[in-house]
């Protein structure tokens, strides 16, 4: 059967951690895992849907090596490698706004009484210790919090989980870096600094004694010793800071043959800050889409030691021809 | 490209049919699922209602690829008189109920299915898959007619397949 061009609807976005501390991105290796099921990526990958207005840029420069007179291309060189993404997301949640806000992506944890006003939140309320010997064990999904804790939540109630900031420097996060402490004056030794940037976030949608039911896994995983939960009730990004964040993504085109067409970068940094995009529905309603931008960062190919900043995979339908 | 239509027809009727069974007609005595193909039964000068009708209106054929791309429109129409027991005063919410049901149908994912060849297809023996997919657009939706009793609304949606070699 011929080849013919894919033809697809839409572009669907998947993004992975990098160990920031080790400078290790997540790898997709499609000769392995391209034709997984888009709508249960394998892990670490997260889903965040589909995009719109997804735009690969190739920003390398070629130039010609001139010699002789006249003087004549003789060979070519690479001055210059880049490769840029831009995308709209499609939905808006914690890890949607993470990637397009460019810099740290903060909890709006729930405020002491009379906490004196800030742009991202004032001082926090006390956070909230999982119980251990007490009780089920907490898991990825459930928290137990006590009964007498559990008072505190609704179902609904957001939820952030993480270790308490006790001075360490350096990328702070469970499971996925999300912010850069330089010194322990500059977050003002705040207990609740780690969840006031981690990912670990989650939605109540039960409660059953004392312990609190989650509508999905938190990222990190089943939660360590001696982290606390705090409520908060949204998230908040700030334009400036000084903070990149910095994601492995993975952008899947399905053709409607059954081909496929993978962009892999390994190390995607925002180049912008946070923005967003208006789709207009009908006057005066809009509907508002988070754009992202990002600036691919190198790798070396282990087939080759080729320093490269995205991998294309194409994945024909079945007994096309090549 | 008649396969390309047939495969279409029977996606449709077989998702429609899933998301309502109770949808019918009854053809010549036969009850079928509620989705028909205009050109496919006997001309009739009658409206079936509460029922799904599909015609195959526009065509274009683009042969700068090395098989050709057949884009064909298919125009669903559906009617209801509402239900006799309510006096018709619920004819809204009937065609309400056909929208999500064909919103549904072709929503949902995939939005592809293997072409398949019907030509020799019958009873015990199976429609052949052929090689290419047929693939179809978002549909779009009419307005609503008021037809004395009867609400309409027709909907089109563009329906794609790859005329494979020596396909006719």
């Amino acid at each position: 059967m011929a080849s013919v061009a894919p033809v697809t609807r839409r572009v669907r976005a998947y993004f992975a951690p990098v160990n920031r501390s080790a400078g290790v991105p997540t790898l997709f290796d499609a000769a392995q895992l391209g034709r997984f099921d888009l709508h249960a990526p394998p892990a670490p990958w997260v889903d965040l849907g589909w995009v719109s207005g997804f735009t690969r840029k190739c920003g390398t420069k070629v130039d010609a090596l001139l010699a002789g007179a006249p003087a004549m291309t003789v060979g070519q060189v690479r001055t210059e490698v880049e490769a840029t993404v831009s995308l709209a997301f499609e939905t808006w949640g914690k890890l949607q706004m993470t990637l397009a806000s460019g810099s740290q992506q903060t909890n709006l944890l729930t405020t002491a009484a009379g906490a004196t006003p800030n742009g991202s939140g004032g001082v926090a309320a006390a956070p909230v210790p999982l119980l251990t010997g007490t009780g089920p064990a907490s898991t990825a999904t459930s928290l137990n919090v006590g009964a007498a804790a559990a008072a505190g939540f609704s179902v609904g109630s957001l939820v952030a989980v993480d270790v308490d900031y006790t001075g360490q420097l350096g990328y702070v996060g469970t499971g996925i870096s999300s912010a850069y402490v330089q010194t322990a004056n500059a977050v003002g030794g705040d207990i609740n600094y780690v969840r006031r940037v981690t990912l670990n976030v989650g939605v109540v949608v039960a409660i059953t004694a004392g312990v609190l039911e989650l509508a999905s896994a938190l990222p990190a995983g089943v939660p360590a010793a001696g982290m606390q939960v705090s409520q908060l009730v949204g998230f908040c990004d700030r334009e400036g800071a000084s903070f990149f964040q910095e994601w492995s993504g993975l952008f899947v085109m399905p053709g409607a043959q059954g081909d496929r067409v993978l962009v892999h970068y390994p190390r995607l940094q925002a180049m912008q800050g946070s923005t967003e995009t208006e789709e207009a529905l009908a006057a005066p309603l809009e509907s508002i889409r988070l754009a992202g931008a990002f600036r691919s960062l190198p790798v070396k190919d282990a087939n080759d030691g080729e320093t490269v900043l995205c991998f294309r995979s194409y994945l024909p339908a079945v007994l096309r021809g090549v | 490209m008649q396969n390309a239509k047939d495969t279409f027809y029977v996606t449709l009727q077989s998702r429609l049919a899933t998301l309502n069974a109770a949808r019918t007609i009854v053809v010549r005595g036969v009850v079928r699922p509620g989705t028909l193909v205009d050109e496919n039964e006997l001309p009739s000068a009658g409206v079936s209602v509460d029922v799904f009708r599909l015609q195959w209106t526009g065509l274009q054929v683009n042969n700068t690829e090395l098989l050709p791309l057949v884009a064909m429109e298919c125009s669903i129409q559906y009617a209801t008189d509402g239900s006799s027991g309510c006096g018709g005063m619920d004819r809204g919410r009937l065609l309400a109920a056909m929208d999500a049901e064909l919103a549904a149908a072709l929503g949902a994912e995939p939005h592809m299915v293997p072409k398949m060849n019907y030509a020799a297809a019958g009873a015990g023996v199976a429609a052949t898959p052929m090689g290419t997919n047929v693939f179809w657009a978002d549909p779009v939706f009419g307005a609503a007619t008021a037809v004395d009793e009867r609400l309409e609304r027709t909907s089109t949606v563009q329906v794609f397949a790859y005329q494979e070699a020596g396909e006719l």
